[in-house]
């Protein structure tokens, strides 16, 4: 038994036999091809390359694969197009008498040498490019990537090196146990994916490919991020109950789908979704939800060299609004630290990011960026169903702005004479202790609020999350934050607005009732966690826990209000 | 045909990024289009060309054009180069 440490992307266990999946298994034979024959094979070359070009002229445009970023996608295309690598190529085959599969593997090879020498590590960089074309093109050619998974066993646990969200769609199809990657990170595309579909899935699980072959029993343990390699068979008896239980409830979580989520005493509460990142609609879709309560604009923003454009905005807003219809979405304007968006926004160092230019603050120092995106919403919003929220919020003055940008913005979209539609609600999100104590006013200059938790208790407790050594800081039931959601429900109730909670805390079931007794109207949860969240619902007595609330808000300790809960 | 010598004036040299822009700036012309560094010579429109070329900040590159367009074609190159690439 052999245990390797990883970061767990999606929660639960699966229990399997390990199929390595590796990037350069394509086998290329070593042959050489007859001078008659140097015609079809550069007429083969050319079919594959316009294959290729107008799959990634595709995918560039429906975002639908972009772990890597657009422009990254965009170089792919311009090295086919590229007259030397076509010439380079058509010599190989026609003087060199060299198979299609053996020129193009000698082109890229003989890349790769020379770059990977290069000092710039920019262009050293690019070998990686190098050996994703070269395995896009040839795998094409080989019509491969489709086999492989075609002959793997649903009882087979994927290991590789990394993984494209498309293939993560096709192993979730395939119904296979779960994979591990040894590179990657919880919040790539991929991850997200599997996060919403509820794949078990480990990344960064350095050296497990190196601990395994294929047939070994390997265990994923998304609550610890833990593989698992060759188990003793009591290690295997504990995680076989785990599973078994795990797929119980995961069957019967199935079974509410269709079932309204209505409390024990009454009452509905209406129950969305988070998502970050367009593809995940389908899983918003499948499990029923009442829409979406956040969609994080930020996938559109970051990972790229360039700003995506108004139209390009528009068009993913649009097909989002229009599969959620009848249903709401609402989508939050960028909201991340300027660190992460230093490549195209002039953004300079700061000592202290969490408390510098980040959510609403970049939006109102690049306004040319923020009118982008709020004409994409505007136009989006033809089909009605849009909200609009804004992030980081800290008082009614930032509001007063947004609302005059969009004034203006509706006002160049009328002179231009392109169709939008500006009956929209508007939502601030309330995460940061002022907004909360000036909640009332806030409440009054939008039309509703929501809760963004982790933010909330991050800058109430001055906790970092991330940081492991103040971790015990971190309370979502500290009495502070408690109350906070309370004055802000209590504010927002009284002048008739409604308030959400899509922070973490709406999507961990033992907070659920917590949050319903303080008076919060709607709940906005990850896909995955979307069955889970509606199960607590159905079993919540409202009315019960109220009548402990005042008990809760005078509790002095985050422990005594655990205990009440 | 005009022959323009240009320094690289962006910190990060010629990476894949202005590697790019300068290839899809350059597919848009007609005319021959040449980069030279030393004893190295590519075509302009080829992306492994260009960024195979590794300027460093600092060197000198030749640029070369012959065609109908010629002129419009190194302005809006020279441009770029000037421009840093729209680096810092």
């Amino acid at each position: 038994m052999k245990k390797i440490k990883g970061n767990s992307v999606s929660s639960g266990v699966a229990i399997g036999r390990v199929k390595i999946i590796q990037k350069h298994e394509l086998h290329i034979e070593h042959k050489k091809i007859y001078r008659r024959e140097v015609e079809s094979e550069i007429s083969r070359f050319k079919k594959n390359v316009d294959y290729v070009i107008n799959e990634l002229s595709k995918l560039i445009q429906d975002y639908t694969y972009s772990q890597e970023n657009r422009d990254i996608l965009e170089s792919h295309k311009l090295i086919l197009q590229d007259p030397d690598f076509i010439d380079k190529i058509s010599k190989l085959i026609s003087e060199d008498l060299n198979s299609l599969e053996i020129a193009i593997n000698k082109y890229f090879n003989d890349a790769i040498d020379i770059f990977s020498g290069m000092s710039n590590k920019y262009l050293a960089h690019k070998i990686n490019d190098f050996e994703d074309v070269a395995y896009r093109l040839l795998s094409h050619i080989m019509d491969e990537r489709k086999d492989i998974l075609e002959d793997v066993d649903e009882n087979s646990i994927l290991i590789m090196e990394n993984i494209s969200p498309s293939f993560v769609t096709k192993v979730f199809e395939k119904q296979i146990q779960g994979l591990c990657t040894e590179r990657g990170s919880r919040n790539s595309h991929s991850s997200i994916i599997a996060r919403s579909m509820n794949l078990p899935m480990l990344v960064n699980t350095l050296g497990l490919l190196n601990n395994v072959k294929d047939g070994d029993i390997v265990i994923i343990d998304g609550n610890e991020g833990l593989a698992i390699i060759s188990p003793t068979k009591s290690t295997l008896g504990k995680y076989n109950a785990i599973s078994k239980k795990e797929h119980n409830i995961q069957k019967n979580l199935l079974k509410l789908i269709d079932v309204e989520p209505i409390t024990k005493d009454g009452k509905k509460i209406k129950l969305m979704s988070n998502i970050e990142i367009p593809q995940e609609i389908e899983q918003v879709l499948k499990f029923n939800s009442a829409g979406i309560g956040l969609f994080r604009t930020e996938f559109l923003f970051i990972d790229r060299e360039d700003l995506p454009t108004e139209d390009e905005q528009y068009e993913i807003y649009k097909d989002i609004a229009e599969q959620c219809l009848p249903n709401a979405l609402v989508i939050r304007t960028i909201d991340v630290g300027g660190d992460k968006l230093s490549n195209i926004l002039n953004i300079t160092h700061e000592e202290n990011p969490n408390l510098g230019c980040r959510g609403i603050r970049i939006s109102l120092q690049n306004i040319p960026v923020f009118k982008q995106q709020i004409k994409a919403i505007l136009r989006a919003n033809t089909c009605g169903n849009i909200k609009i929220m804004f992030p980081m919020i800290s008082s009614v003055e930032e509001l007063s702005k947004v609302k005059k940008i969009i004034k203006d913005c509706s006002n160049e979209l009328i002179n231009t004479g392109i169709a939008f539609n500006a009956d929209m609600e508007l939502g601030a999100m309330i995460e940061i202790p002022s907004a909360v104590i000036t909640s009332d006013s806030i409440a009054e200059e939008c039309d509703f609020l929501s809760i963004g938790t982790n933010d909330l208790i991050q800058y109430t407790l001055a906790v970092d999350r991330d940081n492991q050594s103040i971790s015990d800081y971190y309370k979502p039931t500290h009495p502070s934050v408690i109350r906070s959601i309370k004055i802000t429900v209590d504010n927002a109730h009284k002048i008739g607005k409604k308030v959400a909670v899509c922070g973490e805390m709406a999507s961990e079931k033992k907070y659920v009732k917590l949050l319903l007794a303080l008076g919060v109207d709607e709940l906005s949860v990850s896909p995955g966690r979307l069955l889970l969240i509606k199960k607590e619902i159905l079993e919540c007595n409202i009315e019960e826990m109220k009548a402990k609330l005042d008990e809760l808000l005078s509790c002095k300790t985050s422990k005594e209000i655990m205990k009440l809960i | 045909m005009i022959r323009k010598t240009i320094k690289i004036v962006n910190k990060l040299g010629m990476h894949a990024r202005p590697a790019t822009m300068i290839v899809k700036a350059a597919t848009k012309y007609r005319s021959d289009f040449k980069i030279v560094k030393s004893d190295m010579e590519i075509n302009g429109r080829s992306i492994m060309g260009v960024m195979t070329l590794a300027a460093e900040f600092g060197s000198e590159l030749e640029l070369v054009a012959d065609g109908v367009d010629e002129e419009f074609l190194i302005k809006e190159i020279t441009k770029m180069f000037e421009d840093k690439f729209g680096e810092d």
